[in-house]
């Protein structure tokens, strides 16, 4: 089958412009701009039932229908802040099909009757934004996007914002912030991203991630119904699986939704190196609960309400693979210490929370850990869950949390005392 | 003084956004790229020509990793040890690099040109081990490659002090 | 009222404010919910997380609007899920919420073990140890012991200097951003701000100079921890060995409301010292803000170089002597000089002195001679008519408001009202600020009218006249309006060079119009005054709350001064008929004035009251120690007409008594009564004399009531430190137009400006200054600048001079060495210059001048 988004699979050069265009490029954009109103852009892409896949499977068409139509300004950002650990769709999106990501971007304007379009890269990605004014330049120069596209009175630019090394910036009000030269904090919600006083420059804003708005330029020449037929009812579309971790062929798979784990790992992505069983799944890159490679788990469809009723996530669908010799202990370690360091420090549990974890895991691998510890490896999360300002505190606590539940005996191994270690915080001058 | 030097390039900058402090990441990275590093005199600078306090220019230079405060060596090298990564070698591939080059974690070596440090996911899991140099990927490494690359570089840096 | 809606909170229905913050109607209907970075007086951040509850709202029928009920009658509650941050909710018809369940219990207590963890517990050595809401709400939740291990801890720098007046300790601060919300969103400093992130959060500064705001002492209340500390109390006392004195700031015409914390000090003998200024809450007046003159200017109280005894000239020698002898060596001078007395008051004596100055001076003449100092601004008579209507709070003046600022330096002059007009404007006022230069005021301006000096009354008609062109007269109002008519035919035909301006004013629903002296002739500010009040009286912006005249005067109490019968006109008339004797109270016209030097050295006798040796002190035959607002009981009047009562904070220094007494007593050796025994008979005697003051009583002035927010108590985590205001809110008098029945006067202005060709001086007023009581605090110094001449950029590079250069100023036949500020503040042709940076005189009013360069 032909890729719809990983399109440079099938046509190495349709990064170039030309290319693009000789492979239809721009057309849904050109379609939607002759043949239908904003709002009906909006319905068609309400109707294809396009989900987010920036990790919140939130209805696309419907975020877009929250955007007031009487305020004067409005803008998409283009959620480019690939940062979560395994994951690396959008860097290949953005590199090998960037018209494609340009062209959706565009379309989303049109039907929001956006100003600006700001793509916010993270920072990592400086070659890479590089390159893509190269190509924003290329359809100015098509009157793609710019003054009057397409000889119509709509006028849109498209910038770039490079981010600097902060996971948080994925989180969408920490990305505003940051586009706005703030710190890159998450915002209090409400107002959410689409409301007045919500968005970017507080104006409503749009934001979708790379890979959702890859989808739209399809869903525009090919029709919402003809979308739905890929992959399944409530999770319709191709969807990009990056695999990563133990695997035989590590990188970017576009399927449709509703294959099994099985398919995914052993068919297309090679199974396990080496002859290894697989030992344990991270879905949904570092930020959901780890799953025990059990065969009930391997025969599952791949969807976001399956993989949610398994205990994790599907999330951005990176997949993560740990083979039978990997210290659970020490994935975990490595996982919290990634949200140790991306917690912007705005609010209480999840910058003491996940110092706290990383402090606790770092005396367990050096052999120093107590009983002690494995409650606080288990409270600490706890803590953390469902309190926290943005997501971030409840993908902290569910790599410590399913490990610490699934892999407990690999946990207990580290301890060498049985005994509680002394609680002595006592002040400077007392010790 | 950035304003004289990069007119074209910071109007170009504050052209993309209806205010002036949205430009302060594009202006710490052109202070960065033509100081090698942001001193406070350069945050100074830089908060002057975005019209925030200094402080401000400050805070944002602190909150992301790819602003340094300090100064780095000519090719700062950023290794992804991150968990997909690790499973594929990165962090036995990080102690080897730092034995090779002679520096602890986060070093910088005795010649000034190289400095070493773990950094968190780039992105580019599916091609592990993988460092930054100077922001520019480079990706399936081993210790062969990255030595040549090394010498590379040594060399370019020999050449660029000749000239 | 506002409209209310009902909530529940714990199973009790409230009333409360439509749309308030969920907090804020929480405390105000007596329920405690924990905050640690959410401030009433800032927005909401949900940071801390601390103030969690189980959040619902009641079920309605869609068809009958009516609530759902369960099985047994009670309304069915659809409840969030997850629980809530109360600080991120506005109140709504049906809220529920339940904050003492077990479950918003055990959220709270794992909140407070994750704040606890790296927070050292050195809270015995911890200034804010006793009044510290961390401390506080520690005994209230959390759990007992720690389970973090304490090599686990973060370790960061504990004595960072921000600046000279406030440090940091970086391991106390739990991010707040109580502090950086403040600069920025209160003050619009952002001079403060957080470095890196995750746990390693950490408040900086680089800004230059470190922390400049002329606020930042208020974050030290509003930190819920011990992280920031002031420069004048940290290590200076614990909280419960304190006494808390309701005082008013002596420093300027806002009359912030404070509280003198006291304790007997071994610094100081064993007495009683004042060991820190705190705000005490007046809404009406500072809300809970003061200035960091305010806060740090205090140290004149218990200072080395206090007068302690009266002293006589004896040749070039003071001679120390008994009150008695300086009495009547006093009380003789002043009956053989009958008419030939003039008695100058100064801008910080109570009401209560002031009184009494004038009771004594009528001793000696039916028409004494009562004048003020500083005499650059007057139109007390505009003021009573068309003042500031009672019940005015500058907080909530919002988008349908209008304020007019002219001729001030607003920050410098009057802070906090700078911050609240700053603050009016950030939530919509409009603020016009008009003067001769810029000033930081203009940055959240509306409009900003930058006139030629001189210009300034012009440029207030016009915007009558443009009242009168756009049909904004308020003809109701005009009609008990004498001269209203007359008034109107003058403006017709008046250009109005600021036409944007003026209609920004005009459109708005509330006028306040500050008027301050910079840049006028006396006579000028006159016109002035009178130029607001025609506006106001015209357009009807008078007589009520949110609408009317404030004078920006010097000083914290001319206001009073006024009201008593004291007059700029009667001192600026001295000039050309000096008295032979000069009975000074707590005034130093010699620091300013260099005519009225002059007029001293010429003088037969002078007597001084004052609590240190001045310039005009020099002069004095006979020096009469006075004592500090801390030793005594009084009243200031504010530039808003309150009447507020300040309170003894310590005991008197040496033999020095309160000015009040000092008068009666002389007067009594002139045939007056006998002195009372206390301020407040003073002020009893003034009820009965002054019919503005008949309200004033002392225990009228000590009335309270709840204020909101309620931030005073002991509930220190939700408004922050020591704001309880036990001493009274004050009372503000009436102004004319309040009165329904009563005429109201206006008349066409003389609109004449300058005679002066060339180059001229303006003096201007600056917050951190060398005048007499302000000097003695030295942790201030390093703020006070040099003497120095702000010249415009033309007119230097004509000169040939460079900013940072030291020139000669050639003004009203004297010279004077002063550095050169050159940046681009100052208007063309003219030169500023800042009074009372030296105790040398240089300028007190526009005068032509000229600026040499100094050699090479």
């Amino acid at each position: 089958m032909e890729h719809i988004l990983l399109r440079d699979l099938d046509i190495p050069d349709i990064w170039q412009f030309d290319t693009y265009m000789a492979n239809g490029g721009y057309d849904g954009l050109k379609k939607a701009v002759a043949d239908h109103t904003p709002d009906e852009v909006i319905q068609i892409v309400m109707d294809s039932n396009l989900r987010g896949r920036g990790g919140a499977g939130f209805p696309t068409g419907r975020k877009w229908s929250f955007i007031p139509k009487d305020a004067e300004i409005k803008y998409v950002t283009v959620n480019a802040d690939e940062s979560e650990p395994g994951t690396f769709k959008d860097r290949q999106l953005l590199e090998k099909n960037p018209h494609q990501v340009l062209e959706g971007s565009l379309i989303t304007a049109y039907a929001i009757q956006a100003t600006a379009v700001y793509i916010y890269c993270r920072g990592e990605f400086w070659d890479l934004a590089h390159e893509l004014e190269v190509r924003i330049e290329e359809a100015r120069a098509a009157n793609l996007l710019g003054e009057n596209i397409l000889g119509t009175d709509w006028s849109c630019d498209v910038h770039i914002h490079l981010g600097a090394g902060a996971y948080i910036c994925g989180e969408e009000s920490a990305l505003l912030n940051s586009l706005q030269g703030l710190l890159g904090q998450p915002r209090v919600r409400p107002p959410f991203p689409a409301q007045h006083g919500g968005g970017l420059y507080y104006q409503p804003t749009v934001v979708n991630n790379v890979e959702t708005l890859a989808n739209v330029p399809w869903i525009l020449l090919n029709g919402a119904e003809a979308y739905r037929s890929i992959g399944t009812p409530e999770s319709p579309g191709p969807k990009i699986f990056c695999m990563s971790g133990h695997v035989e062929k590590p990188g970017n798979y576009e399927l449709p939704l509703g294959i099994t784990f099985r398919e995914l790992i052993y068919e297309h992505a090679g199974g396990i190196p080496n002859g290894k069983e697989l030992k344990a799944i991270l879905p949904s890159g570092a930020s959901g609960p780890v799953l025990v490679a059990t065969d009930e788990v391997l025969d599952s469809p791949l969807t976001y309400e399956s993989v949610e009723a398994l205990g994790s996530t599907l999330g951005s669908a990176s997949f993560i693979l740990m083979d039978e010799d990997t210290d659970m202990v020490w994935a975990a370690a490595k996982m919290n210490h990634f949200f140790k360091h991306e917690s912007c420090g705005k609010c209480t549990p999840c910058r003491e929370g996940t110092f706290w974890l990383d402090r606790v895991y770092e005396r367990l691998l050096r052999g120093e850990g107590t009983a002690r510890d494995l409650t606080i490896l288990e409270n600490v999360p706890r803590q953390m869950q469902g309190v926290t300002l943005c997501a971030l505190g409840d993908f902290a606590a569910n790599p410590v949390l399913s490990t610490v539940t699934q892999f407990r005996a690999e946990y207990e191994r580290y301890i060498q005392s049985p005994e509680p270690a002394a609680a002595s915080n006592m002040p400077d001058a007392a010790r | 003084m950035l304003a004289e030097k990069y007119a074209d390039r910071i109007e170009k900058i504050f052209s993309k956004y209806p205010d002036k402090r949205s430009g302060i990441m594009d202006l710490l990275y052109l202070a960065q790229e033509e100081y090698g590093w942001l001193s406070e005199d350069t945050l100074r600078e830089v908060a002057a020509l975005c019209d925030v306090d200094p402080t401000q220019a400050h805070s944002i230079a602190g909150f992301y990793t790819m602003f340094s405060e300090k100064p780095k060596g000519t090719y700062w090298l950023q290794v992804c040890t991150d968990l997909p990564c690790a499973l594929r070698g990165a962090d036995q591939f990080y102690q080897e690099l730092c034995a090779y080059l002679d520096v602890d974690d986060g070093g910088t070596t005795s010649d000034g040109l190289f400095t070493v440090e773990q950094v968190m996911c780039l992105a580019a899991c599916d091609k592990a081990p993988m460092l930054q140099c100077n922001f520019h990927y480079y990706e399936n490494l081993d210790m062969d490659i990255i030595k040549g690359l090394i010498e590379q570089w040594r060399a370019q840096a020999q050449q660029e002090a000749a000239e | 009222m506002a409209e209310t809606v009902t909530i529940t909170i714990d199973g009790q229905q409230f009333q409360v404010p439509k749309g308030i913050n969920l907090v804020d109607a929480a405390k105000m209907s007596g329920t405690d919910i924990p905050v640690f970075c959410y401030h009433p007086k800032m927005d909401p951040v949900g940071m801390c997380r601390m103030c969690l509850v189980e959040l619902g709202s009641v079920v309605t029928n869609r068809e009958t609007g009516e609530p759902d009920v369960d099985d047994n009658g009670d309304p069915v509650v659809r409840w969030f899920p997850k629980l809530q941050t109360a600080c991120t909710q506005t109140v709504s018809e049906g809220m529920v919420v339940r904050g003492a369940t077990q479950r918003v219990r055990d959220a709270r207590d794992d909140i407070l073990e994750f704040i606890l963890t790296s927070h050292p517990l050195d809270c015995p050595i911890c200034d804010k140890g006793g009044e510290c809401p961390l401390q506080n709400l520690t005994m209230a939740y959390g759990p007992g012991e720690s389970r973090f291990v304490f090599d686990d801890k973060i370790r960061l720098d504990k004595h960072v200097p921000l600046g000279d007046l406030i440090y940091l300790d970086r391991e106390r601060c739990i991010q707040c951003a109580r502090c950086t919300r403040f600069c920025d969103e209160v003050v619009g400093d952002d001079v403060l701000a957080f470095h890196e992130r995750g746990r390693r959060l950490q408040i900086v500064t680089i800004s230059d100079p470190p922390f400049d705001t002329k606020f930042s002492g208020n974050t030290t209340d509003i930190c819920p921890v011990g992280a920031l500390t002031t420069a004048d109390f940290r290590f200076g006392a614990r909280p419960w060995e304190l006494d808390e004195v309701p005082s008013i700031c002596p420093h300027c015409p806002v009359g912030c409301n404070i509280s003198a914390s006291t304790r007997l000090d071994r610094d100081f003998g064993g007495k009683k010292v004042i060991k820190r200024i705190m705000p005490r809450q007046n809404e009406h007046v500072n809300e809970i803000w003061i200035c960091d003159k305010g806060r740090f200017g205090h140290h004149h109280a218990r200072a080395e170089e206090r007068l302690t005894t009266p002293l006589l000239r004896r040749g070039d020698e003071w001679v120390a002597v008994d009150w008695d002898t300086a009495y009547s060596e006093i009380a003789g001078r002043l009956k053989k000089a009958g008419d030939n007395v003039a008695f100058l008051a100064g801008n910080n004596l109570s009401n209560e002195d002031l009184w009494e100055l004038r009771k004594l001076a009528h001793r000696t003449s039916n028409t004494p001679r009562l004048g003020v100092w500083p005499a650059f601004m007057t139109g007390a008579d505009a003021v009573a008519q068309a003042g500031v209507g009672t019940g005015t709070r500058l907080q909530d003046m919002g988008p349908d408001s209008a304020i007019l600022v002219i001729a001030s330096d607003f920050e410098e002059e009057a802070p906090v009202w700078w911050l609240q007009v700053k603050q009016a404007a950030d939530r919509g006022a409009k603020v016009v600020v008009a003067n001769g230069r810029p000033t930081k005021l203009d940055r959240y301006a509306t409009e900003v009218v930058h006139y030629e000096y001189g210009d300034a009354v012009a440029v207030l008609n016009s915007f009558a006249a443009r009242a009168r062109s756009k049909n904004k007269i308020d003809a109701d109002f005009t009609a008990r309006v004498d001269g209203a008519a007359e008034l109107e035919a003058e403006l017709k035909g008046t250009r109005v060079p600021f036409a944007d301006a003026a209609e920004t004013l005009l459109d708005a629903e509330d006028l306040v119009i500050f008027a301050g002296g910079e840049g006028l002739t006396l006579d000028q500010h006159r016109e002035l005054m009178q130029a607001a009040a025609n506006l106001l009286l015209l357009t009807g912006h008078a007589g009520k709350p949110n609408n009317g005249l404030v004078p920006v005067w010097p000083g914290a109490n001319l206001q009073g001064a006024f009201d008593l019968g004291f007059s700029a006109e009667t001192t600026a008339a001295l000039a050309d008929q000096p008295p032979t004797v000069w009975f000074i109270g707590s005034a130093d016209p010699a620091a300013e004035d260099a005519a009225l030097v002059q007029s001293l050295a010429n003088a037969e006798f002078v007597v001084v009251s004052t609590q240190f040796m001045t310039p005009t002190a020099a002069h004095a035959n006979v020096i009469l120690p006075a004592q500090s607002f801390a030793e005594r009981e009084g009243t200031f009047t504010n530039g808003m007409r309150r009447v507020q009562r300040f309170y003894t904070a310590q005991g008197p220094v040496g033999d020095t008594l309160p000015e009040w007494r000092i008068y009666a007593n002389i007067g009594a050796r002139l045939g007056g009564d006998k002195p009372r025994i206390s301020a407040a008979l003073v002020m009893r005697d003034i009820t009965q004399n002054v019919p503005r003051y008949a309200a004033m009583a002392y225990p009228a002035l000590a009335a309270v009531e709840k204020q909101f927010p309620d931030v005073g108590g002991d509930d220190l985590y939700y408004g922050g430190t020591a704001y309880t205001n036990t001493g009274g809110l004050g009372i503000q008098w009436p102004a004319n137009a309040e009165d329904e029945s009563a005429r109201l006067q206006v008349r066409p202005v003389q609109l004449d400006g300058y005679q002066i060709e060339g180059l001229f001086a303006v003096p201007v007023r600056v917050l951190y200054d060398r005048s007499t009581l302000f000097e003695q605090s030295e942790m201030m110094h390093t703020h006070v600048p040099e003497p120095f001449a702000e010249i415009n950029n033309q007119d230097a590079a004509h000169i040939g001079i460079v900013d940072g250069e030291v020139i000669r100023l050639n003004v009203n036949g004297a010279q004077h060495l002063l550095t050169a500020r050159v940046n681009g503040q100052a208007p063309a042709g003219v030169v500023l210059v800042p009074q009372l940076l030296s105790k040398t005189p240089i300028v007190i009013g526009p005068a032509a001048c000229a600026i040499e360069k100094i050699g090479e």
